[in-house]
């Protein structure tokens, strides 16, 4: 089976292991396997919200570097922040030569201390952007195709309305992410027209959830996911599907609060879009960890049939 | 030997502020043949002008050099000063010393050597220059215009009534262009279609005037005064000498298509008439939607008419006519809004552009004027107007203004709330840019009297809520984020060149810019000319302006032409190519590199010629020609070589 380099990155590690663990079902089923990095790091995670222009590269370099002393040129994430993190510091890497320079004086510099990895003897390269960093998502549509994921469900999910929620990072900024159009992206709509189900679009899906104001001022990422997520029913949205852990966490636990400010909220179940391609390829339901999340998604199962057994099987 | 001048120009401090003039005049001086140098502030001026013809009888020179700006601005200035004094004006010759120099450096030493350098290729090009004279050419005093907007329609009555033939050539069915498509205009708020009808009537009635609409251009070739033109007749499907236009065939036709003239909010039949006062009023079938041409059924239109005049068979004609000069009247289009993501790329149904909602306010439009939204037909109680959409946007859509915006907005937000007394209408602006004659008073009048609201501030994001349309924004000037839940949004979309621009612009071989507007040879001083001689341009197909600009700038570029057509004979410039019969091999290679089919074999002397008229002098076959039979006038190979080796230091 093909193999392709993954970088889970912390959250997907620890927190929601069970998104990770979709993933993994998931693309057995496809044909390649999310070969994990021997040794990684956080990469980070500030890039996107820092104006340091150096130390928060040193992180994510360094994991690139590892990939491609491994032999590799490709590195698949499936969240939406270590995508932003990782593609956004190999743009610089690429295209600033002084970056380059710097970048590549500090991983120099903390090679020594890494002996741990015995059999490095690689002589030393600098690291230049060789590594192609990939989204699941963009893997799927690019590499694989659509097309071969319809070919390969065990359970369509015709009849579920699937709002997708694109957040921030994962298109921009533009110039350096490339990878839909950051005001009226397709991606995820067409990834939940492969799945069969019924792409809903509403205004709010681009917009922020809050991301890290979950932490530091809670009320406004709250105002914030009532508004995306009201914005998704009141289009007929049965689900919103995710591609972020952090908009994850937003969107599904922060709903508890957003049922005590606004009292004329209803809740929405929120999947992340590994767990629907998982399901769709047959993968048993309890092994979703759908008992993690905050809203019960069984409305939303009920409506494709959540037996488990495939209907098309 | 020649005794040569050398004159340097300081031009203010645009050459003398990076290149020691001084100096230049002392090498030049010590070059061999230069006799005379001098150097003077602006030699382009009357006293600068006077100094050259005193010092050419002083001195007795036999031939002058300018070192000054491109021979673009000025070589005709300082050859016709040269000639007064005695000489030929062939024998007069510019050193670019400004564009090619000053301009572009900043070391002023190496400026300098590099300054005298260019005088010293040109010392040793011009020794051997010869004296010739100019080569005349005949006039076909017949003109060309090119697009049937308002532009045109001008340019074409200006030529036709100082009596000289015109041919005005319109893609679509009908002259009128978008002016006939507007509401009402601004600052006076007279009606356009009563301003612009009586013109198109006249243009249509003219006896100097070929009207050809439903035409293109199909291929140009020749040179000023001598231009061959094809143009296509497209395919009418209607026999137009004997249609009488009474509409039948319009009403019947059962096919529905987005009406082009009232922007996609109403529909049309496949055989239609654009609008009620259309110039020619003849239909046309529109063959990519007639239900005939798609399924082999229906000719409903011939059942009706009486007369016979729908024919099915008809095909495209190609013209040809002589003509002398041209006008490029090409004009305008918006922006689609499917191009604005943020702005709900056209899928939002209350959200129109400028020329949609004229069409709305017009009296001849869907709704006869009354304001009512696409979608629902509800008047709308709050309008949202959004200035700079796709405009002064460098890093996303256009890096211009599109200047008409301001104004025609500002009307928009007036006539609305003129029509809806209690709607309540907001724009957004980044600057209020009123530049014109009562322009700012039209404004002013709106935004203290008329009680609409000016935000400044770019709009983020427009989406569809319920049936609402809601508006994201900023007001910069309170640091606030505004949401606005609207009833219809009307975004001024950036003006851009029609899409076949390009094309024709290739067709012509006329120049556009970098954001495909055509372009005049000289910003300030030559407006209305394009740099290849006998091509002239007009209106917003040059770049965005309002009515009376584009008026004043047609009538500019008509006066032109009856300028140019005032002569019974044009001189051309001698420096083109010529043969040595004896050393002419009748090869041929000469035929196949010339762009402007010039060279022509001669079957009895067995060599090949040069039409002077055609050639313009490009150098190419001389490049080409391997016995070097063919030689440029004042250009020899001798002279490139003492050119050549002056511009590497050498003598």
């Amino acid at each position: 089976m093909a193999k392709v380099a993954y970088y889970p990155g912390c959250a997907l590690n620890e927190r929601s292991s069970h998104l990770d663990r979709s993933a993994r079902d998931a693309t057995e089923i496809l044909g390649f396997e999310l070969d994990e990095l021997e040794s990684w790091t956080c990469c980070g995670a500030v890039p996107p919200v820092s104006k340091e222009r150096i130390m928060n590269l040193i992180a994510p370099s360094r994991i690139l570097k590892d990939v491609r002393d491994s032999g590799r040129d490709m590195l698949i994430t499936i969240c939406d922040f270590c995508y932003n993190t990782l593609k956004r510091t190999n743009f610089s890497i690429r295209n600033d030569d002084i970056i380059r320079k710097r970048v590549n004086a500090f991983l120099a510099d903390d090679t020594p201390s890494r002996t741990y990895l015995e059999e490095d003897t690689t002589p030393w390269s600098d690291y230049e952007g060789e590594v192609k960093v990939v989204h699941l998502m963009e893997y799927l549509r690019d590499e694989l195709g659509y097309a071969e994921i319809t070919k390969k469900l065990k359970r369509s999910l015709k009849g579920l309305k699937i709002a997708p929620y694109y957040g921030c990072v994962m298109l921009r900024p533009f110039d350096e992410i490339q990878l839909d159009n950051p005001e009226n992206p397709t991606i995820m709509e067409d990834f939940v027209r492969a799945l069969e189900a019924e792409p809903v679009k509403y205004p709010y899906r681009t917009e922020c959830c809050g991301s890290y104001l979950s932490v530091s001022s809670p009320d406004a990422s709250t105002r914030l996911c009532y508004r995306i997520l009201s914005s998704a029913m009141k289009n007929g949205a049965d689900a919103i599907v995710v591609s972020c852990p952090l908009c994850f966490y937003n969107l599904d636990s922060r709903q508890k609060v957003v049922l005590d400010a606004y009292p004329d909220f209803k809740t929405i179940p929120v999947f992340y879009f590994t767990q629907l391609l998982s399901l769709a390829l047959g993968v048993e339901t309890d092994r979703q960890g759908f008992e993690r999340h905050y809203v019960d998604v069984s409305p939303a199962l009920e409506k494709i049939g959540n037996s488990g057994e495939g209907d098309k099987a | 030997m020649k005794r040569i001048g050398v004159f340097v120009c300081h031009c203010g401090i645009n050459i003398a502020g990076t290149v020691d003039v001084e100096r230049v005049a002392r090498e030049a001086e010590k070059m061999p043949g230069v006799a005379f140098a001098m150097d003077y502030i602006y030699m382009c001026s009357e006293p600068g002008q006077l100094l050259v013809r005193e010092k050419i009888k002083e001195e007795k020179l036999d031939a002058v050099i300018i070192a000054a700006c491109s021979p673009n601005l000025h070589e005709s200035t300082f050859r016709a000063a040269a000639e007064e004094a005695g000489l030929n004006p062939w024998q007069c010759e510019i050193a670019n010393i400004r564009e090619q120099c000053s301009w572009i450096h900043s070391d002023r030493k190496k400026a300098t050597e590099k300054a005298i350098k260019i005088v010293g290729t040109i010392v040793g090009k011009i020794r051997l220059n010869e004296s010739l004279e100019p080569i005349s050419v005949s006039i076909t005093k017949k003109a060309l215009v090119i697009g049937g907007g308002i532009a045109g329609i001008q340019a074409a009555l200006d030529i036709a009534d100082s009596g000289y033939p015109v041919i005005l050539v319109e893609k679509d069915s009908s002259i009128g262009g978008h002016m006939a498509q507007l509401s009402e205009t601004f600052p006076t708020l007279d009606c356009s279609q009563c301003i612009l009808t009586p013109k198109m009537v006249a243009v249509g009635k003219h006896p100097n005037i070929t009207l050809m609409t439903y035409s293109e251009i199909e291929e140009v070739s020749g040179y000023v005064g001598n231009f061959k033109v094809k143009i296509r007749r497209k395919a009418t499907s209607v026999n137009w000498s004997t249609c009488t236009g009474c509409g039948l065939c319009t009403e019947k036709c059962p096919a529905k298509v987005p009406s082009e003239f009232d922007r996609g909010l109403t529909t049309r039949g496949a055989i239609y008439v654009p609008f009620p006062q259309a110039v020619p009023n003849k239909p046309v079938i529109d063959r990519d939607n007639c239900i005939y041409y798609k399924t082999g059924k229906c000719k409903l239109c011939e059942k009706v008419c009486e007369i016979g005049a729908i024919d099915f068979d008809q095909e495209d004609l190609i013209i040809e006519e002589e003509i002398g000069a041209i006008i490029t009247a090409t004009g305008y289009e918006t922006l689609p809004i499917a191009d604005l993501p943020h702005y709900g790329a056209g899928e939002v149904p209350d959200v129109i552009d400028g020329l949609a909602f004229e069409r709305i306010l017009s009296a001849s439009g869907p709704t006869t004027g009354e304001v009512r939204r696409p979608s629902d037909g509800m008047i709308p109680k709050e309008v949202v107007f959004v200035q700079c959409a796709g405009s002064r946007d460098p890093e996303r859509f256009k890096p211009y203004c599109s200047k008409i915006c301001c104004m025609y907005t500002t009307k928009h937000a007036l006539l609305y709330k003129h029509r809806v007394h209690d709607g309540q209408p907001y724009v957004f602006y980044i600057d209020i840019r009123t530049g014109g004659k009562g322009y700012e008073e039209f404004y002013h009048n709106a935004e203290e009297e008329e009680g609409i609201v000016y935000l400044r501030g770019k709009v983020a994001k427009i989406f569809r809520d319920g049936d609402k349309t809601v508006v994201w924004g900023t007001d910069t000037l309170t640091g606030r984020n505004i949401e606005i839940a609207a009833d219809l949004v009307v975004l001024a979309t950036a003006i851009v060149p029609t899409e076949s621009t390009a094309e024709l612009a290739n067709k012509l071989r006329i120049q556009t810019g970098p954001n495909g507007f055509l372009s005049e040879a000289h910003p300030k001083l030559r407006p209305v000319e394009c740099i290849n001689a006998g091509f002239f341009i007009a209106g917003v197909g040059q770049g965005p302006k309002d009515i009376p600009e584009t008026v004043a700038q047609a009538s500019g570029a008509a006066c032109k032409v009856i300028s140019l057509f005032s002569r019974d004979h044009l001189e051309q410039d001698p420096t083109v190519a010529w043969v040595d019969e004896d050393l002419c091999s009748g090869c041929r290679t000469c035929i196949s590199v010339c762009p402007y089919d010039a060279r022509e074999y001669d079957e009895e002397k067995e060599i090949v010629t040069v039409n002077e008229a055609l050639c313009e002098g490009c150098g190419s076959c001389v490049a080409a020609c391997s016995c070097g039979a063919t030689q440029q006038r004042n250009l020899s190979d001798s002279q490139i070589k003492s050119m050549v080796t002056a511009s590497l230091g050498g003598e």
